[in-house]
């Protein structure tokens, strides 16, 4: 409730209609007995008055430009779902996007095989290979040495 | 297309309403045109968030709004003003009014430089607040929902804000005469 005089922030309210009920009343009441109250309250809705006239003056049409711009924006925007799909799907943004999947399979696949995998072949092939090639050696021949399946290398093999 | 419609009727009725607002708060033409274009886009783009039976126009507002501080951001606060000459008259991009009250005439003459600097010279938001609050008419709570505020910080914005323009129309009304 206000009960002396009103500040200036609630005359810019009262001028607002932003008071509560009772304070907006007691506002009322007291700018009828106050003369100086009532020059600020009047200055405000003047403050008020100008901004309206002003801004009456300036008043203007929305330039046509503005709604064509609008419609030729969003004609030029596919709308969704399926255009959006079909839009994302032209040959010339598919046919790049193709060629590079197919080069980063080819590649990819390759890379895979030599590195991921090792080839399929024991220790036992190399065995039995080189015993055979002993028992079938000529008399006149000298068998060859036997195999040593060794990862050891000697001093003298380094220098 | 019944969203195409919506976005006719919307710029039809509020067009003008919202290419003004949009210029009060660039203070530029050009400015003005992009952004009540972009904000004509935002309502096609997101008519089904409309709820029927709310404000249409705090809805655009609120769009125009949060575009502008985002152009605002993105060019640092540095928007060209369009603030014309002494007795240069304004380009306007449309009609002019065809009835213009006395008073608007009066002010067009004698005021509109001194009124249009004092708003130049508020800061941005400062000026959303004091043309939603004294020219759009918006109550206290309708500028809360607009700008993204509370209703207490409207209310210290607009005095402060108001405070800060009777001193520069004060100033630029004595400089004039």
């Amino acid at each position: 409730m206000i009960e002396s005089h009103p500040t200036i922030e609630e005359l810019v309210d009262y001028a607002h209609g932003e008071l509560s009920a009772p304070d907006d009343a007691a506002v009322h009441a007291h700018l009828a007995e106050c003369s100086s109250c009532a020059d600020a309250h009047t200055e405000e809705v003047a403050l008020t008055q100008l901004l309206r006239a002003h801004a009456g003056a300036e008043e203007r049409e929305m330039p046509v430009a503005v709604a064509a711009g609008v419609r030729e924006a969003i004609t030029r925007r596919p709308a969704f779902g399926w255009e959006r799909l079909q839009a994302a799907l032209r040959p010339a943004l598919v046919l790049p996007v193709a060629a590079a999947l197919a080069v980063a399979l080819y590649f990819g696949f390759n890379t895979w095989r030599g590195t991921g995998r090792s080839t399929p072949i024991d220790a036992a092939y190399y065995i039995d290979s080189h015993a055979a090639m002993a028992a079938n050696a000529s008399f006149g021949q000298e068998a060859p040495a036997p195999l040593t399946l060794t990862s050891d290398t000697t001093p003298d093999e380094t220098h | 297309m019944e969203q195409q419609a919506f976005l006719e009727r919307a710029m039809e009725q509020y067009g003008k309403a919202t290419y003004n607002f949009a210029y009060r708060l660039t203070r530029n033409e050009a400015d003005a045109r992009d952004l009540t274009q972009e904000a004509f886009i935002r309502v096609y783009k997101a008519w089904k968030s409309f709820k029927p039976g709310t404000s249409f126009l705090s809805w655009i507002y609120r769009i125009v709004t949060n575009l502008h501080r985002d152009e605002l951001r993105r060019r640092k606060g540095r928007y060209l003003e369009e603030i014309p000459e002494a007795g240069e008259p304004q380009e306007y991009g449309g009609g002019r009014p065809l009835a213009v009250a006395p008073i608007e005439e009066y002010v067009e003459g004698h005021l509109s430089e001194p009124v249009s600097k004092a708003l130049a010279g508020l800061s941005s938001e400062q000026r959303e607040i004091v043309l939603l609050a004294d020219i759009e008419g918006c109550s206290y709570q309708e500028i809360g929902q607009i700008v993204g505020c509370s209703v207490g910080t409207v209310r210290s914005r607009l005095h402060r804000a108001r405070g800060q323009l009777r001193k520069l129309v004060t100033r630029y009304m004595k400089s004039s005469t």
